[in-house]
């Protein structure tokens, strides 16, 4: 090993940065709107459903409602973000990260939900190597929200390569929407 | 390569092959009819080039004499059969046909001994004549394949079928032919598999070679995709998410049924079948690994043969069992290589284009049809020589060419185009990516895999 002695102190620098953040209480604000990236809790079993105010008020948690609904609210209220990929490209850019940081955020505080993470991909791969390309990008997704503290067991991947787009034109805005991560509720456990 | 056939060897094959049969109905045959084959051939010398390399044959084919004199049914069964045999012998691309408007300008007396100097004056090298008769409730067809210079007859059939079996009929004397022509069997009869979306989701469809008979084979009313045949033609092994995620699934061709292959784990896609129908390769995930594994055909011994981080996947097996060609990303980009059956001897194959997949062999395992992407949106079938390591591209736009499958005696390629808007499955002359044909025409069609010989 002949590594920078930079590396070593960057390294350093990130696990106290990291340790720090693991300490802190109450948990980070939730993020619902903004591109900046949230710092990552440490896994927590024991944190509330964040209220969330405008809802809450008039009617029941959708979040406790059916798995249609839940999903609806978790995605339209940004809790539950698709994470999206460079073309032909199944790493996590930094923006995929910071999404994929408040997915987790969000998972933490629901660990009764099981989630399926879809990989898809934009038309223009052939359809043999996107059902690959897929499940490599809903795998990464995967990885890192467990990298996050989110149960492996809860999650599991599934590619759907390019065969459900979700949007059809062929040009580059819709593509781009098609290279994605989708993160979709599949069922509640038991939470003690 | 030419092979020279002296008059000995022409005589032979003359004895052989003049003989009467009757194929389509398997009934016993009727009373064999004798073709006038009494006066004993002159010195014949029929010089047969490689059959990749036959020059082109001016085939005379004029109209069935005696169609006219059908009516109903009858009459439909013979114009079907005899618009079919038309279209087979064209496809075979051994034949330039001259056609009753070609003929038309010719003072024929019915005399083979009068008439056969006409046809040659129009370029004719060759005279198909056919006879059709009912037999009953049975459409019967007498046909030979005269060679105009010693006008003897080369090869002369008889067939006898229900009204039904007017194609099939057809097809069989269309393969005849070109055994005799080129000593390799015709196509006319074997099947194309692939995914269409005409009735709402991606199902399994069979059509024939040509495109007729398009029929579904599938209802799972899901995402079906992927199919191969087995060597046989028994059996597709396809890939479905009926069950959740990509998995394999057997459907057995004869009975329909459907029986889970390997379904754990997240991915299991891309399904290929050893030539001896024993075992299926695939791609499986481990994690974010994609590698291809290879399995019995019940699913059983699933073993591991690729070894590299990233994406190995679409695998097939090469016609001689001995070797496997599949897509990875080791090199970065999706190029195509070859491994030895165990997983040994990788070496990469595809050098040319940003994108290469979708390999699949040639019958005799000398070449390798794969999709390559020059453009960022789009591919072009390409063809891989394994011996020179040259490529030829056989289409250039429009649209995207992709997934490309040989017909068993290597001289067509079947493969999804969107040329003209949604995907369509086409076919294309193997050698000049010439004589396009369109054979799929409702929803959206995709994935075809040309079945080998069947029964």
């Amino acid at each position: 090993m002949n590594r920078h002695p930079f590396v070593w102190i960057a390294a350093a620098a990130l696990t106290i940065s990291v340790g720090a953040c693991a300490k802190k209480t109450p948990p980070p604000q939730p993020d619902l709107s903004g591109s900046t990236m949230t710092t990552p809790a440490q896994p927590a079993t024991d944190v509330d459903p964040r209220p969330s105010p405008e809802v809450a008020d008039q009617r029941p948690d959708p979040l406790s409602g059916d798995l249609e609904a839940a999903n609806r609210h978790a995605y339209e209220q940004g809790l539950l973000g698709d994470v999206y990929f460079d073309f032909d490209r199944a790493d996590l850019t930094e923006q995929a990260r910071a999404r994929l940081a408040r997915n987790a955020e969000f998972l933490r505080s629901h660990p009764e939900f099981q989630l399926a993470i879809e990989g898809h991909c934009d038309e223009r791969g052939t359809n043999e190597y996107n059902l690959a390309l897929g499940e490599r990008r809903a795998s990464a997704a995967k990885d890192y929200i467990v990298s996050l503290g989110v149960s492996a067991i809860r999650l599991r991947t599934i590619s759907y390569g390019e065969e459900r787009p979700q949007c059809r034109t062929s040009d580059e805005s819709c593509w781009a929407l098609n290279r994605r991560a989708h993160f979709m509720i599949t069922g509640r456990t038991n939470v003690g | 390569m030419s092979i020279r056939i002296t008059r000995t060897t022409i005589l032979a094959l003359l004895g052989a092959l003049t003989t009467w049969v009757l194929v389509a109905n398997q009934e016993p045959a009727a009373t064999p009819g004798a073709l006038p084959d009494s006066q004993p051939p002159r010195d014949i010398t029929v010089v047969l080039p490689d059959a990749n390399q036959l020059p082109v044959i001016q085939l005379a084919f004029p109209a069935l004499p005696n169609l006219a004199s059908l009516s109903g049914t009858a009459a439909n069964a013979g114009r079907e059969l005899e618009r079919t045999l038309r279209a087979d012998l064209e496809r075979t691309g051994i034949f330039d046909l001259l056609g009753p408007e070609e003929l038309a300008v010719l003072q024929l007396t019915g005399d083979l001994a009068r008439d056969a100097d006409q046809y040659r004056s129009l370029g004719a090298a060759m005279l198909l004549q056919n006879e059709l008769k009912l037999e009953g409730d049975r459409i019967v067809l007498e046909g030979r394949l005269v060679d105009l210079a010693s006008q003897q007859t080369i090869v002369g059939k008889r067939y006898r079928g229900t009204f039904d079996l007017a194609r099939r009929i057809a097809h069989t004397f269309a393969d005849e032919i070109v055994l005799f022509l080129t000593s390799r069997r015709g196509i006319a009869l074997t099947s194309i598999a692939f995914v269409s979306d005409r009735d709402g989701d991606k199902e399994l469809y069979l059509m024939d070679y040509d495109g007729h008979d398009q029929r579904r084979i599938t209802g799972h009313k899901s995402i079906s995709m992927s199919p191969a045949w087995s060597g046989t033609g028994e059996t597709l092994a396809y890939v479905s998410f009926f069950g959740g995620g990509p998995a394999l699934y057997l459907a057995d061709i004869a009975t329909g049924r459907k029986t889970p292959l390997v379904t754990e784990g997240s991915l299991n896609v891309s399904p290929a079948f050893s030539p001896d129908g024993r075992m299926v390769v695939f791609a499986r995930a481990l994690g974010a690994n994609i590698e291809i594994f290879v399995c019995q055909r019940d699913g059983s011994g699933v073993r591991r043969l690729t070894n590299s981080p990233g994406i190995d996947t679409n695998p097939a097996w090469s016609p001689s069992g001995q070797e496997i060609a599949f897509t990875s990303s080791r090199a970065g980009s999706p190029q195509i290589y070859v491994m030895d059956v165990e997983g040994s001897n990788v070496r990469r194959v595809t050098f040319q284009g940003e994108y290469n997949d979708g390999a699949a062999w040639s019958a005799d395992g000398t070449r390798l049809a794969y999709s390559t992407r020059m453009e960022r949106n789009r591919f072009d079938i390409a063809v891989l020589d394994l011996v020179t390591l040259g490529s030829q591209r056989l289409t250039n736009g429009p649209g995207s060419n992709e997934a490309p499958t040989f017909s068993p005696d290597g001289r067509r390629i079947a493969f999804a185009s969107t040329r003209q808007g949604g995907t369509q499955v086409y076919s294309i002359d193997a050698r000049t990516g010439g004589s396009l044909e369109q054979l799929t025409f409702q929803g959206n069609n995709s994935a075809p895999d040309w079945s080998p010989y069947l029964k």
